[in-house]
């Protein structure tokens, strides 16, 4: 028994390496979950500045239109007819008659044609996703989902 | 451990686990509870974000060139957030010297107390965007001076917003007007093509949820803008022909004035130009100038008897049947009774023996309604129906008129009506119906259907509008016929309406106007239509003068006119004169 005592005596730690292990394994788990948590808050802290910049964007992105339409309003009314008239005569520019005409033949020449605005219309494509699914759900929406299910589960 | 002071130590720390089993108890209770977490998630939702509704940019309207006809430019709506106001004074001053606003009005608006009724007050629209720089420069002054002020009476634009939007803009301003129509502030198409393709213009508004929770911003669907059009005129055409028709009527004293040009081989309107016409930018002029019921765009939407253009149909239709040939003699009395009505010549005088080109060449209304006895009243309106008269042509523009063609079996056709149809009166037609029937013998017998859009471009793609046949109302011979009569007999007569190196061919109108006492021959209605080249007719010119008053005669006021456009159009569309245009041909 002595010798029993003795050898577990021997092999089993101090009280106190006990209580400094308990203390350091909390330690631990605390620092972790630090950690986690300082990951956790970096990230959303990113994500939240980016949705920030993102919903500042689609202001520019109004403004941006306002501007392009007002640009072309611009263009159109410094070349509009009454305009173009008016600097052709200031510049000492007359309509031409009919009799005034003298036509050449130019070889090769293509005469003024409709405008062309955009292409024609292109045969249809399916639309594949950009991104595949599982990748559109944050991990607190996903910890959200499931919470609310066992909530529901106990209830029932 | 000293065991007297451990206790302090096991109070406190089942305090403190006490205080966090409380906490994580009601953390799993409020999350776990459907209930609570209902209720949550409720009040969440109010500081989730909005949902709006985005409005796509109106698509614009271009000529078949590429210039822009109507545009969108920005404008502001100014207004008064109510429960921001800190001295109405100032906002009614500042309105009152920056945008001309009434100050009383606009100082009881800002003095108002916010409720839950009324929390935003709009005081001005259509403000342009220079008018809010200013507003913006006075603002930055008004901040920097009294910025560090506080009192009831320190001057404050607090409260004052102006919120930016697009509005329609057009940057011809009156070219084209009839055609266009015009969009109010609500962003509704009124008249012309604005009105036709209203809905493909504004495109498809949509509700859209803007989140206030930067961690939910995602892209915004992608919301397309209105479709765009590309119009069949051309601009400097346009113009030059609504400076022509305003000359006209000026010079001839005449109530109003149109003139349509189309392609006869496509149906495309290269020009519609009416009278009276407004700024398309100051719509709420409207009925300032379109006074009672004058219709915006006379082109499709003002029908009336148009008189001895209409021989041309006549005749064609009596040449198509056989009923009559190029060489028919007819003896010309002055005079024929058609079902108990006696029908006179233009100048009551009888022109003996005459062929069916002289008939057209000196516009006898006797001859003419000989003509349509020949024909039979059964094919004559058979014909006329086939050349759309008394139908809507289809054109892509809003308020066309059908006309009127009385038709054997309606209550109100009688007998004689098919002698007076026979040259023009008792039928009403539009100009634009007129010019594309009349177009069928200028096109070797078809009849296109007219149109003023030539392409559509909708989501980043121009989908084109082909040419369409309407009818095809009489042979090529029938046509080619015809048109060599309409020609020799404006040579013949040394027409006003002939043209220097282009052979064309046309008939004048000349034609009472009914009034609820019978026909006025005092005002009439003077009238041309033509076209050429002759051998590859690129245009059709029709030309209406209402109640000319330099003379009533469509000889003496439309042809010159006629002329004159196509002095204009062989230049803006390159057409060489026939003679080099024949050679270039035969090089070739």
């Amino acid at each position: 028994m002595n010798s029993v005592r003795s050898l577990t005596q021997a092999y089993s730690q101090a009280p106190w390496r006990k209580q400094v292990k308990l203390i350091v394994l909390c330690l631990l788990l605390v620092v972790f979950i630090a950690l986690v948590a300082g990951v956790y808050l970096s990230v959303t802290a990113r994500a939240a500045t980016i949705g920030r910049e993102i919903l500042l964007m689609q202001v520019d992105i109004d403004d941006i239109e306002l501007e392009i339409a007002d640009l072309n309003n611009q263009l159109a009314v410094i070349t509009s007819s009454t305009e173009m008239e008016k600097r052709a005569r200031d510049l000492g520019f007359e309509p031409i008659e009919m009799d005034q005409s003298f036509y050449l033949v130019v070889p090769g020449y293509t005469p003024r044609e409709m405008v062309r605005l955009a292409p024609p219309p292109s045969p249809v494509t399916p639309v594949t996703s950009a991104m595949p699914e599982g990748y559109d759900e944050s991990l607190i929406d996903w910890l959200r989902q499931r919470i609310l299910m066992a909530g529901s589960l106990l209830e029932d | 451990m000293n065991n007297e002071n451990a206790w302090r130590f096991t109070i406190i720390g089942s305090i403190v686990s006490l205080l966090a089993g409380i906490v994580l108890i009601q953390l799993f209770r409020i999350q776990l509870n459907p209930k609570e977490v209902e209720h949550f998630l409720e009040q969440s939702k109010i500081y989730e974000g909005d949902w709006r509704p985005v409005y796509p940019i109106r698509g614009r309207i271009y000529d078949r060139y590429g210039h822009e006809m109507a545009g969108n430019t920005t404008v502001y709506e100014v207004g008064i957030q109510l429960n921001q106001v800190k001295n109405p004074h100032t906002i009614a001053l500042t309105l009152n010297v920056l945008l001309g606003l009434d100050y009383a009005e606009i100082n009881e608006i800002a003095s108002r107390e916010p409720s839950d009724k009324l929390i935003y007050a709009v005081v001005a629209n259509n403000v342009t965007k220079e008018q809010i720089e200013r507003l913006e420069k006075y603002k930055e002054e008004i901040s920097r001076v009294y910025g560090g002020t506080r009192g009831e009476d320190t001057p404050s634009l607090a409260g004052l917003e102006y919120t930016p939007r697009l509005a329609r803009s057009y940057p011809e301003q009156e070219i084209g007007a009839g055609i266009l129509g015009f969009v109010n502030q609500e962003g509704e198409g009124f008249y012309g093509v604005e009105a036709w393709y209203d809905d493909l213009l504004s495109g498809d508004p949509q509700w859209v949820f803007i989140p206030r929770d930067p961690n939910r911003a995602e892209d915004l669907p992608n919301i397309p803008d209105g479709a765009s059009l590309v119009l069949t005129i051309d601009r400097n055409i346009q113009a030059n022909v609504e400076q022509i028709l305003d000359d006209a009527v000026d010079s001839n004293g005449a109530t109003s004035g149109t003139i349509v040009v189309i392609d006869p081989q496509t149906g495309e309107i290269l020009a519609a130009a009416t009278t009276p016409r407004m700024d398309l930018n100051k719509y709420s002029d409207y009925s300032k100038i379109f006074k009672g019921e004058t219709p915006f765009n006379r082109v499709v939407s003002q029908a009336y008897e148009p008189g001895s253009v209409y021989k041309v149909l006549t005749m064609a239709a009596a040449l198509d049947k056989g009923a009559v040939k190029p060489d028919t003699t007819f003896i010309d009395t002055g005079v024929i009774e058609v079902g108990g009505a006696y029908i006179y010549n233009w100048n009551s005088g009888a022109w003996g023996p005459q062929d069916m080109q002289g008939c057209l060449q000196h516009s006898l209304n006797v001859c003419l309604a000989w003509v349509a006895t020949q024909l039979g009243a059964k094919d004559f309106y058979s014909y006329m129906r086939a050349f759309s008269i008394g139908h809507l042509t289809g054109v892509d523009m809003a308020g066309e008129n059908p006309g009127r063609l009385k038709i054997p079996g309606d209550a109100d056709w009688y007998d004689a009506d098919l002698g007076t149809n026979a040259f023009g009166q008792g039928v009403s037609a539009t100009p634009l119906q007129m010019a594309t029937a009349i177009s069928a013998v200028a096109n070797e017998g078809k009849m296109m259907a007219p149109h003023i859009v030539r392409s559509i471009i909708d989501n980043g793609e121009q989908y084109n509008n082909e040419p369409r046949v309407l009818g095809i109302p009489i042979k090529k011979e029938t046509a080619q016929t015809l048109t060599e009569m309409l020609s020799r007999s404006l040579e013949e007569e040394a027409s006003d309406a002939l043209v220097e190196g282009y052979r064309i061919a046309g008939k004048t109108g000349t034609a009472e106007i009914p009034t609820p006492y019978g026909y006025s021959s005092s005002a009439t209605n003077a009238s041309f239509v033509g076209w050429g080249p002759l051998d590859d007719p690129q245009f059709l010119v029709y030309v209406w003068l209402e109640k000319p008053t330099s003379s009533p005669w469509g000889s003496i006021v439309a042809s010159p006119v006629f002329r004159q456009v196509v002095e204009r159009l062989v230049v803006l569309m390159d057409i060489p004169p026939d003679r080099i245009r024949k050679a270039l041909t035969a090089n070739h």
